[in-house]
């Protein structure tokens, strides 16, 4: 896969590292602006509150 | 390895003769254009399977450590824009602020966090920029001017300022102070809850009967979640209004805070 990438990125070795540095940091940006924030709620590793157990599906949407 | 390579080497002297070999080997190789295939798919996933393991790392630091960059630079910013509020609004008649960037600080000296903008609501919204926030559901706070009632609060114990980290360093005796724009609030603890139940909302009534008190009186209580890095459990910590200080012109700090 990746060596797939190297091979079809233009130009020589230094240009191919480059861009590939470049996708790699936009990769991280993407992740870090909107990846994360959206996979977060979902996961359960930051809830704080306390709250009814009725209903806490939904509540919890909203109690994280 | 070696073998690999032999029976490469045999494939590759085989293909000119194909009929002939595969009838006197009796268990054929696999062809070198399948076998080169399924290289490629194992090596395509041995890829995705460490790219998934860099993504889950990368999350691991998005959690610990962006969220806390973001959260404190949001806190700080409507933590100044409060205090200029305040500054502001001197006269005594104007103090019922409006809620929306907050109400105050928490000082506490044993978490060794500096000061805990307080905001009204415990969503993650709120909470997230790095605040602590008093309960409007499921049980609805008081707040520290009331003539009794708790005052619950709640706040991150990681990630998004994690401003109830240090919450276990609280033992009994230990000051809570909040700070309003007129008034210093000081709380002594006197009791703790190191785990209980996330649903457990008893905790946040108006004379919380699991801390041991009987009598309406005016109490704080903090609620995180424990243990550390997870939200299984909650840790809550109670303590009841000592005394109250005015706010002088310097706003010089009570003497639990010095």
């Amino acid at each position: 896969m990746y060596g797939w990438i190297w091979r079809h990125l233009p130009g020589n070795a230094w240009v191919k590292a480059l861009i590939s540095l470049v996708l790699a940091l936009a990769i991280v940006f993407l992740l870090f602006q909107y990846v994360f924030p959206w996979a977060e709620p979902l996961l359960p590793f930051n809830d704080v509150t306390v709250d009814q157990g009725m209903g806490a599906a939904q509540q919890m949407g909203a109690v994280r | 390895m070696t073998a690999t390579g032999q029976d490469a080497d045999a494939c590759r002297v085989e293909d000119t003769e194909a009929s002939e070999a595969s009838s006197s080997t009796p268990p054929p190789p696999p062809p070198r254009k399948a076998r080169r295939r399924i290289a490629a798919v194992v090596s395509v996933i041995g890829e995705l399977l460490i790219t998934a393991g860099v993504v889950m790392g990368l999350f691991v630091a998005y959690s610990l450590w962006w969220t806390n960059v973001l959260a404190d630079r949001a806190a700080h910013h409507q933590g100044d824009r409060v205090r200029q509020h305040w500054a502001k609004a001197k006269s005594p008649e104007q103090k019922e602020l409006d809620t929306k960037d907050g109400i105050g600080f928490l000082h506490v000296p044993a978490m060794k966090n500096g000061e805990v903008l307080v905001k009204k609501g415990t969503s993650s919204k709120v909470l997230n920029d790095g605040v602590a926030g008093y309960y409007t559901d499921p049980v609805k706070s008081a707040l520290p001017q009331d003539k009794t009632g708790n005052f619950t609060l709640a706040a991150h114990r990681d990630g998004h300022g994690a401003k109830f980290h240090n919450i276990d360093k609280l033992k009994k005796g230990d000051a809570v102070v909040y700070e309003s724009q007129d008034t210093w609030y000081v709380y002594k603890v006197f009791a703790t809850l190191p785990e209980t139940s996330k649903y457990d909302v008893g905790v946040l009534e108006k004379t919380p009967k699991e801390s041991g008190k009987r009598k309406p009186g005016r109490y704080i209580t903090l609620t995180t979640c424990t243990p550390v890095y997870t939200s299984t459990y909650r840790y809550i910590v109670w303590g009841e209004l000592v005394r109250t200080e005015k706010v002088d012109a310097d706003r010089t700090p009570p003497k639990e805070l010095r």
